[in-house]
C-alpha cells in the first residue's frame, strides 16, 4: 500500500467506515510502516482531544421554551387556517405565516428589543403595590366588558382557575406606541401578566423567549393578536399556562362564525 | 395540525435541541445568532414535518440538524454585512491574549484554547463535519444527508479538516 492511498483511507478507517477487506489491508500496512503508524496515533490523539475538549453547548432554557411556544402557536394557527369559517382572516394568517420565520430574524433588532423592554417595565411596575389591576375581578365576564371604550378591540379573556391559574383582573398598559390590554393571573404567589394587542398594528416579532432580571418573557402572535407573557414563574409551568391560553384562543376561533 | 402531531413533533425535535444548538453555535460562532437560527429552524421543521417519515431518534436528529445547517447558511448569507461587526466574543478575545503572551499558552488548558481557535479558523464546510463527526458521532452517511454532499466528499473534508487541525496544533512540526 502506498502512503497516499493510506492517507486517503486512514480517516475512514478510524471512523469505522472502511470496508472490512480494505481495513485488513490497511492494518497490515500499519504494522509494517512506522511512519504511517505514527500518523495513525496522531490522528487518534486529535480525535480524542476534539471529543474531550471541544465545548458542547446545551440549549438554553429560553430557547427550549421559545421552540415549544413557537410550535404551539404555529400549530394553533394552522388549525384555524383549516377552519372554513375563517374567511378573510385566512389571508392574514398566511401573511403571518410568511412573516413568522423571516420577521423573527429581521426583527430581533431594535424594534423587538424595545418592545421586550417595555413589556418587562410594565410587568415590573404592575408588581408594585396597587398597580396590578384597574379592574379587580376573577370573573372574565366582568373583566372583558371593562375594556369597552378603553381599547379599540375587545380582548379575549379567560379564567383558568380550574387549571390553577386564576384570573386576578385587568388593566390598561401602553406598549409600542399604543394602548394594550394587560390581564393578570396568579399561580400560587407568582403573578403572570398577559399583554395583547391586535396583530394588525404590525411590529409583531416572531415567537421569542427571553429572561431579563429574573423574569421570563414569552412572545407569540396569532392572526388576531400579538401576545406577550411575563412572569417569574418557572418556565415549565409558564409553558403550561401559555398552552392553556393558546388552546383557549383556538377554541374561540373555531366557534367564531 | 392535530395536537397529536404537535406532540409527535415535540417528541422528535426537542430531544435534539442540544445538538441543534451546538451545531448552530459552531456555525454562527455567536450565542444570539445561534438561538435565532435554532428557533427559526424549528419552525421550518414544523412546516416540513408532514414530510418527515423517520422513525428512530437518529433519523430525527439528522433531519433536524440538516434544517439547522441550512438555516444557519441562509442566515449567514442574509447577514453577511453584519458579520463584519460581530459582537464582542469572549473566547476569541481571551485567546488573543494567549497569542500575545506565549508563556500563557504553555499552561494547562492551552490545548483546549488552541483547539477552539483552530476550529474557528476552519471554513464552515470543514467545521461542520468535525462537529457532526466528533461531537455528535454521526456516520458518514448521516453527515452526507445533513450537509447535502456525497459520502466521498464527507470523507475527504474530514481528512482535510483533521490535517489542518493537526498542523494548527503543532507549534513545532518536529514534535508531531
Amino acid at each position: 500500500m502506498t502512503h497516499p492511498a493510506f492517507e486517503a483511507q486512514l480517516d475512514a478507517y478510524l471512523d469505522g467506515e472502511l470496508a472490512a477487506p480494505d481495513a485488513a489491508e490497511l492494518e497490515q500496512h500499519l504494522r509494517a510502516c512506522p511512519e504511517c503508524s505514527r500518523l495513525e496515533r496522531r490522528r487518534r490523539a486529535l480525535s480524542a482531544a476534539l471529543r474531550d475538549q471541544l465545548p458542547r453547548f446545551p440549549a438554553p432554557d429560553t430557547l427550549r421554551a421559545g421552540v415549544r411556544a413557537g410550535a404551539r402557536a404555529e400549530a394553533g394557527r394552522r388549525a384555524r387556517r383549516r377552519a372554513p369559517s375563517w374567511g378573510a382572516l385566512a389571508v392574514a394568517a398566511s401573511l403571518a405565516l410568511v412573516a413568522f420565520g423571516s420577521r423573527q430574524l429581521a426583527l430581533r433588532g431594535a424594534a423587538g428589543e424595545a418592545i421586550t423592554n417595555q413589556v418587562l417595565a410594565s410587568h415590573v411596575r404592575s408588581l408594585m403595590p396597587g398597580h396590578l389591576t384597574d379592574v379587580l375581578s376573577s370573573d372574565q365576564h366582568t373583566v372583558k366588558p371593562w375594556f369597552n371604550g378603553k381599547l379599540d378591540f375587545s380582548p379575549p379573556v379567560y379564567d383558568f382557575a380550574g387549571a390553577g391559574f386564576p384570573l386576578v383582573g385587568g388593566r390598561l398598559e401602553y406598549v409600542d406606541g399604543g394602548p394594550v390590554a394587560a390581564l393578570a393571573y396568579r399561580r400560587r404567589q407568582h403573578v403572570i401578566n398577559v399583554f395583547l394587542w391586535p396583530a394588525d398594528r404590525g411590529r409583531t416579532a416572531g415567537p421569542r423567549a427571553a429572561t431579563r432580571q429574573g423574569y421570563h418573557l414569552l412572545h407569540w402572535a396569532t392572526p388576531a393578536y400579538a401576545y406577550w407573557v411575563a412572569s417569574d414563574l418557572g418556565l415549565a409551568e409558564l409553558g403550561d399556562f401559555v398552552a392553556l391560553l393558546q388552546r383557549g384562543d383556538s377554541a374561540a376561533a373555531a366557534t367564531v362564525r | 395540525m392535530e395536537s397529536s402531531e404537535l406532540e409527535r413533533f415535540e417528541a422528535v425535535v426537542l430531544p435534539h435541541l442540544d445538538a441543534a444548538y451546538t451545531l448552530a453555535r459552531y456555525l454562527t460562532r455567536n450565542d444570539h445568532d445561534a438561538q435565532d437560527v435554532v428557533q427559526d429552524a424549528s419552525l421550518r421543521a414544523l412546516r416540513y414535518f408532514h414530510g418527515f417519515r423517520g422513525a428512530g431518534s437518529a433519523e430525527g436528529r439528522a433531519w433536524l440538524l440538516a434544517i439547522v445547517r441550512n438555516t444557519a447558511y441562509t442566515w449567514q448569507r442574509q447577514h453577511r454585512a453584519d458579520t463584519l461587526t460581530t459582537e464582542f466574543d469572549e473566547e476569541r478575545h481571551s485567546e488573543s491574549v494567549a497569542d500575545r503572551h506565549p508563556e500563557a499558552a504553555v499552561e494547562a488548558g492551552s490545548q483546549r484554547a488552541a483547539l477552539r481557535r483552530a476550529i474557528g479558523e476552519l471554513g464552515p464546510e470543514f467545521r461542520e463535519v468535525i462537529v457532526l463527526r466528533e461531537l455528535e458521532g454521526l456516520s458518514y452517511k448521516e453527515i452526507s444527508d445533513v450537509a447535502g454532499v456525497p459520502v466521498g466528499t464527507v470523507m475527504s473534508r474530514l481528512a482535510r479538516a483533521r490535517r489542518r487541525l493537526e498542523e494548527a496544533l503543532c507549534a513545532d512540526p518536529e514534535d508531531c
